[in-house]
């Protein structure tokens, strides 16, 4: 494992574990512990970040790049979610005994988890995680977060048995799961079995088409700010990461051509199911869900090509995607406080009272569209390149033609929700606290400036993926 | 070879019993037992890391935090007045496959060791294991002791935020 980068798995850990001790009364102790404790990592990683991509030379850079820029997003979506959930008001039912324990937990175990160098490392923080966010959805004590939070349990948990199944028969093979030392020299019937596996089980966690059941009612169901959460990192750093770091692991011994037909192909599927299904949703969480799914289709796309470019484009698209879907969700989270409910077909004219709300969505759906000049567009387009470059020219065109579907069904949303003639029932209401839009209006910045200094960011993820 | 064969039978019926009895105290001592036993087999195939893991993790640790759950849970199992008696077909099933598996499933792990490409006794120390080959995984078992506490304490217990 990356042993100098320890100290930002140990830190949340340690203050998760101090928060129980904190009196109950003082409960506004444990939010600015919680908060402290994200925002210490942040600056540290954002400055790391930031060094180097204004100075443009790598020279002195001996860290681990690729983890820091997964931990600085694990960081940037931990910080947004818990500093919203602060100021989220919440109803009487709420359990919050120890929901900052918990996102603490479970943002160490997400940093453990892209720091370790092998397999077993990986499935035992990523069980971490599935416990951990199996809990987190149960915050609101509502009847249906308890049914989303029973189906991510049976749908997601048979995920991790096939998991370790794969891992055992790997160490069978191999006597060994690390990825430096591991080889796969030939593919024989025993790597092919558990590689099967192991990647069945990840395409699960991730919620890919077609096994993207659990999805929309796992995002529909739980606490608000959690869904944020598991839309926006907890299905990437415990699905779609461990996926692309096979494709590196593999694309370095020369085959794979059939492991590539297969996630293109669940790729295209997931993409395309999911932008159809986004366009004839009527509540706003459950198209955000659809819409998620849809992206992470376009992830697997660019990484089955086992190129560097699309490796390149699958790790941008990843972090963008965090960004953006993090924003959105927060926004309907805001939307749902003030109106009571978001369901599309009641919702009209909201920009009237709501205008940052109205603004960061369009940003955000903008991006995730693939417009220029966000950094979404440049994701896309390096996903449509690697997949021109590699030859399959049928799955670039149907990503260019996915991406048309996006824009439509955020158009729609943008539409109904926002835009219009505001009925008389939201006379009344206001815009969401200026503290609820601090990490919306920061994450929109991060999202407008990786786009507009692309020339800056690409040879970062040049570098670091080389 | 009689030791061993106790040894299953006792993984066996410490499974059958732990799904099998209506007091959940039971099923998680039940469970103990099992893992108990399964160390006890690890020990013997020569794999004394995993073993002590499973002794120290399974059956102390788990045993801990299943029991605290429980004694969270109101006691009402007196209420639930189901016929379980059917369900005896399961560990019959359990105890056939065990017996046919007996008959097919060593040859298949003498099998197996071919594809073993580390030797077995030439395994370091156990200090030596921990603290050089898999360091990361202490805090692989801090985080996840801590996640089942936070889990447990999250789910069982009610407090709102708006009581103070």
């Amino acid at each position: 494992m990356a042993i100098d980068l320890i100290s930002y798995s140990l830190v949340p850990l340690f203050a998760a574990l101090i928060i129980p001790f904190i009196p109950r009364k003082h409960r506004r102790i444990t939010e600015i512990i919680a908060n402290i404790t994200l925002l210490s990592g942040i600056i540290n990683l954002g400055y790391v970040i930031i060094y180097y991509l204004v100075l443009n030379d790598y020279t002195s850079y001996t860290s681990d790049a690729f983890t820091t820029l997964m931990l600085f997003t694990i960081y940037l979506v931990g910080m947004a979610i818990t500093f919203f959930s602060t100021y989220y008001e919440v109803e009487k039912d709420t359990n919050f005994s120890s929901y900052y324990s918990l996102i603490l937990v479970s943002v160490s175990a997400m940093c453990s988890l892209v720091m370790s160098r092998d397999f077993f490392t990986l499935y035992i923080f990523m069980e971490a995680l599935s416990v951990c966010s199996f809990a987190l959805i149960t915050s609101d004590s509502k009847t249906f977060s308890i049914e989303a939070a029973i189906k991510y349990f049976f749908l997601t948990f048979p995920a991790s048995v096939l998991i370790i199944f794969g891992i055992s028969l790997l160490m069978i093979n191999y006597g060994t799961f690390d990825f430096d030392t591991i080889k796969f020299t030939s593919m024989n019937f025993l790597t092919f079995v558990s590689l099967s596996f192991i990647i069945l089980g990840f395409l699960i966690k991730a919620g890919i088409v077609p096994f993207h059941f659990w999805t929309p009612d796992v995002y529909e169901g739980s606490y608000s700010p959690v869904s944020a959460y598991m839309a926006g990192i907890v299905t990437k750093v415990g699905g779609i990461y461990a996926i692309i770091k096979i494709v590196m692991l593999l694309s370095s011994y020369g085959f794979g051509s059939n492991l590539s037909k297969l996630l293109l192909f669940t790729g295209f599927l997931s993409v395309f199911v999911g932008a159809i299904a986004a366009t004839v949703q009527k509540n706003m969480k459950r198209m955000l869900a659809y819409s998620s799914i849809s992206q992470m289709g376009y992830i697997i796309l660019a990484a089955a090509t086992f190129s560097p470019i699309g490796i390149i484009a699958a790790v941008f698209h990843l972090i963008n995607h965090a960004t953006f879907k993090t924003v959105l969700f927060l926004n309907s989270a805001c939307v749902e406080k003030s109106t009571g409910t978001t369901n599309m077909d009641e919702l009209k004219g909201l920009e009237h009272r709501m205008p940052w709300t109205s603004w960061t969505s369009i940003i955000a759906l903008f991006s995730t569209a693939g417009l220029p000049p966000l950094s979404g567009f440049w994701s896309k387009l390096l996903i449509i390149l690697a997949l021109w470059q590699s030859g399959h020219i049928f799955y670039a065109v149907a990503a260019l033609i996915a991406s048309v579907f996006t824009l439509a069904y955020f158009t729609i949303m943008q539409k109904k929700v926002f835009f219009g003639k505001l009925p008389e029932k939201f006379n009344d209401i206001k815009e969401a606290k200026y503290q609820l839009l601090i990490p919306v209006v920061v994450i929109s910045l991060i999202i407008i400036f990786t786009g507009v200094f692309f020339n800056r960011v690409f040879p970062y993820f040049e570098r670091i993926l080389s | 070879m009689i030791f061993y064969l106790l040894i299953y039978f006792i993984i066996v019926v410490a499974a059958a019993m732990a799904i099998m009895s209506k007091k959940l105290l039971n099923s998680a001592v039940m469970l103990a037992l099992l893992s108990i036993g399964i160390s006890i087999l690890l020990f013997a195939y020569n794999a004394p890391w995993a073993a002590v893991f499973e002794l120290s993790v399974c059956a102390g640790l788990i045993t801990v935090l299943f029991i605290s759950a429980v004694s969270l849970v109101k006691n009402d199992e007196d209420a639930l007045k189901e016929k379980r008696v059917k369900y005896t077909v399961f560990p019959l099933m359990l105890v056939g496959f065990a017996v046919i598996a007996s008959i097919f499933v060593p040859e298949y792990f003498a099998n197996l060791f071919q594809f073993a490409s580390f030797n077995p006794s030439n395994n370091p120390p156990l200090g030596d294991m921990i603290w050089l080959y898999r360091g990361f995984d202490i805090i692989g078992q801090i985080t996840l002791l801590a996640a089942s506490i936070f889990v447990i304490k999250h789910i069982f217990t009610k407090e709102t935020k708006n009581e103070h």
